[in-house]
């Protein structure tokens, strides 16, 4: 894992000679900005900042593979839940459904355009918009020529992360479902199974992403790439 | 006593995309990250003055949110607007006091917690209050953790919209409290991000230095 680490270290050391002091410092915590040394997880666990208590850094075993996996099954997930309806409420042989966006475009219907957009975001774009993001991050930081990108899409993610409200709608439908069902008839569609599926896979997505194992694996192509190293390169 | 090094005061700052350490030369204001691309700061730009505006905006809006209907359930032709706590106790009086204690939870008693958490986390960066630094940090991630929860009712707002709609017989219509109730929880959600925790740590850091000071000033006069 040291190896994997040594880019960021790489830099300062060019840098250093102006201060004059050995380098020494790896990384600074987010939240309280303590100086650590030894600044990565081995694989497997997790780094708790022992001033603050903060997670600074979890190195999942297989990270990127897994994320990988994880985000191709999380968009395949979202086409079913997307299409198909959630729930049906039924009264007096009358029914609606409900799927994804079909609450959404009531609401937009009615003229509540911001709330509209709000729902349509955290529970429909975020998702998506997450899982595509990780499957590119994923796939494409195997490519010295795709560092660039990646680094953006990296950044994105990181805003984008706690937008994505997959877990929070999902209470909603609970209840709506409660609290409708002595007023009609509530029943459980084929949808709301795939919703849940991608809901698991998304937080699993989220926890085996480790932004640190991209960022040295992005760092070991181009270094590969310079260095006309076709082992490192590939 | 040896105080841990912390970033800023050896010249470091940390990158808020992706944690990378930067050095920084004097005298430069901002950079931009040499890995990920981000503006990197020593501490967020205007921190405290961000946070404080969202706050109070929040705590504003949140006057409109309760006031004001949020939905109402038109059965058989008639049918009460109802606000976010007269919907909760409607459901605490129809027995779901489950589902009413969860609809509290998210929707009541979240967002005055997180305003009344980002009052108190801009208060003692504000005015040096003294106080543990990790009980300040464990405030500002319960709001930070809370903060999405209280979408939950927008959202169950918005399946019933568009599942009972059967004109005359039911309907479900959202109410002008709601967008109110959106703009709160973004709001807030947008000052949680704002705010720097690292300014927490900064006036303990200034804390300790003026007690150190005093304690060797008095130990001289001693000698």
């Amino acid at each position: 894992m040291e190896q994997d680490s040594g880019q960021d270290t790489e830099q300062h050391r060019q840098r250093e000679p102006q201060s004059g002091r050995p380098h020494l410092w790896k990384r600074a915590c987010h939240q309280c900005d303590l100086l650590l040394t030894r600044a990565h997880a081995p694989v497997g666990q997790r780094l708790i900042c022992p001033c603050c208590g903060a997670t600074l850094h979890r190195n999942m075993e297989r990270s990127v593979a897994h994320t990988a996996a994880l985000s191709l099954s999380g968009l395949l997930l979202f086409i079913p839940s997307a299409t198909l309806p959630l729930l049906e409420f039924s009264l007096f042989s009358f029914g609606a459904e409900n799927t994804l966006l079909n609450g959404v475009r009531a609401l937009f219907a009615s003229g509540y355009v911001w709330l509209a957009s709000i729902v349509l975001f955290c529970s429909v774009l975020a998702p998506l918009g997450k899982f595509l993001l990780l499957a590119f991050i994923s796939w494409g930081s195997g490519w010295a020529s795709m560092a660039k990108p990646v680094a953006r899409a990296l950044r994105w993610y990181h805003h984008l992360q706690e937008w994505g409200m997959l877990d929070v709608y999902m209470l909603g439908i609970l209840v709506a479902l409660v609290k409708m069902s002595d007023l009609g008839k509530m029943t459980v569609e084929p949808g709301l199974y795939c919703f849940v599926a991608m809901m698991v896979i998304s937080s699993a997505a989220t926890v085996s992403f480790d932004a640190e194992t991209v960022w040295a694996r992005l760092a070991r192509r181009t270094a590969g790439k310079k260095n006309g190293d076709p082992e490192a390169a590939q | 006593m040896n105080r841990p090094a912390r970033a800023l005061s050896q010249g470091f700052w940390t990158c808020l995309g992706c944690r990378l350490l930067v050095k920084v030369p004097r005298n430069v204001s901002s950079c931009l990250c040499p890995r990920c691309g981000a503006h990197v700061h020593g501490r967020v730009d205007g921190s405290i003055m961000l946070t404080w505006a969202l706050t109070i905006t929040g705590a504003l809006l949140l006057i409109p949110a309760n006031i004001l209907p949020v939905m109402t359930v038109i059965y058989l032709g008639s049918g009460e607007p109802s606000t976010i706590v007269g919907g909760t106790l409607e459901l605490y009086h129809n027995g779901l006091w489950g589902i009413a204690l969860i609809v509290f939870v998210a929707s009541v008693a979240v967002p005055v917690m997180k305003l009344v958490g980002l009052v108190i986390l801009c208060l003692i960066v504000q005015l040096r209050l003294e106080v543990s630094p990790r009980q300040a940090m464990r405030i500002y991630r319960v709001v930070n953790a809370i903060g999405r929860w209280s979408l939950l009712d927008l959202f169950m707002i918005s399946i019933l919209v568009a599942l009972v709609d059967m004109g005359a017989i039911a309907e479900v219509a959202a109410g002008a409290g709601s967008t109110a109730f959106a703009t709160v929880v973004v709001v807030t959600m947008f000052a949680v991000q704002a705010f720097d925790p690292r300014l927490i740590w900064d006036v303990y850091e200034e804390k300790m230095a003026a007690d150190v000071k005093n304690n060797n000033a008095q130990g001289e006069e001693r000698v």
